[in-house]
């Protein structure tokens, strides 16, 4: 038995509520693992459809899915892959408009998003409503995660001010493998209440020279999502 | 004063695929200038037409963001500094 886990710990899994913002390359190895440890419920929202070239990493859908809606596709082999979990797919385009209805009722965000401009939006929410936030990303063999805790840690707008210019972002399919299982092994943690979360600490993961490092960050007081500024306008 | 930059790789194209440069200065502006002074070629992939940061480079010294000094942040003999881009796949 795992220390700290028990009976205890799977009861905490099963009445947890996550929501995952994407169903692609992150998302794909997040809902698998999530679903397979005995999360409660599991929101996955997706607006697109799955492509030929999605194969290589986003590994809930496959040939046979091709024009399929991605949210459907991964619902359906989530359901098989454990019935207890109730796994909700909305096939929606995730937006300033409909994000704060989204994620309510749930109490975790894992960005499993492929933009900027979505990730800062589900930052934005997630300290709005205080929400433990899960970020990864990833470019060809690099990716990287942070845990996010409102009103505690520092924020992705901490650490990121700018968007990186309009481009497609080539991927090796491991590479979001390492990095969705490593969100959900934070999710698993924080639901638990057990380990060390990947708080004020950037993980960045090399996969081309097989290392891992460790950022240190710390919160902006300036920060434009948490900083005291927008704390005090609250 | 000697200073190591290890760069992103997206930045390896400017530096004859070297991955770490060994540059002198006292802050972490400094140690960039004398890295464009080697690679000149380097400079637009940092910084912007106005003489800026780009706001997708991030600097980290000793393994510590270098947020909000950037670029007057001091460095001493030896430190270890890290150019990342923001990466936003998934």
């Amino acid at each position: 038995m795992i220390g700290g886990f028990g009976q205890e710990g799977q009861e905490k899994l099963k009445q947890a509520r996550v929501f995952i913002a994407g169903a692609g390359g992150l998302g794909s190895p997040a809902a698998t693992y999530l679903t397979a440890a005995g999360v409660g419920v599991i929101r996955i929202v997706d607006h697109d459809r799955v492509e030929l070239s999605n194969l290589n990493r986003q590994v809930l859908h496959w040939q046979e899915d091709i024009g399929k809606r991605k949210g459907d596709s991964a619902a359906q082999k989530l359901k098989k892959l454990n019935r207890e979990v109730k796994v909700e797919a909305i096939e929606e385009m995730i937006t300033e408009a409909n994000i704060s209805q989204l994620v309510s009722g749930f109490d975790l965000i894992v960005d499993a998003m492929d933009n900027m401009p979505t990730r800062y939006l589900l930052n934005k929410v997630a300290l709005e409503k205080n929400i433990p936030f899960f970020h990864g990303a990833v470019y060809g063999f690099e990716g990287r995660a942070m845990t996010i805790i409102p009103g505690k840690t520092a924020c992705l707008r901490c650490v990121y001010r700018g968007v990186i210019p309009e481009e497609k972002f080539p991927v090796i399919g491991v590479t979001p493998a390492v990095i969705g299982c490593i969100q959900a092994t934070e999710v698993i943690k924080y639901i638990v209440g057990i380990g060390q979360l990947l708080t004020n600490k950037l993980l960045v993961y090399d996969g081309l020279n097989m290392k891992f490092a460790e950022f240190r960050l710390k919160k902006d007081p300036n920060c434009e999502h948490c900083g005291e500024l927008v704390r005090g306008k609250k | 004063m000697s200073v190591r930059i290890n760069l992103h790789p997206n930045l390896y194209q400017f530096t004859n695929n070297q991955a770490v440069v060994e540059v002198n200065g006292s802050t972490v502006g400094e140690c960039l200038s004398d890295l464009v002074k080697q690679f000149p070629r380097i400079k637009p992939g940092l910084f912007g037409k106005d003489g800026k940061l780009l706001n997708y480079v991030d600097i980290y010294v000793n393994y510590e963001s270098s947020y909000p000094e950037e670029l007057a942040r001091p460095v001493k003999d030896g430190d270890e500094l890290h150019i990342t881009l923001i990466i936003a796949g998934g």
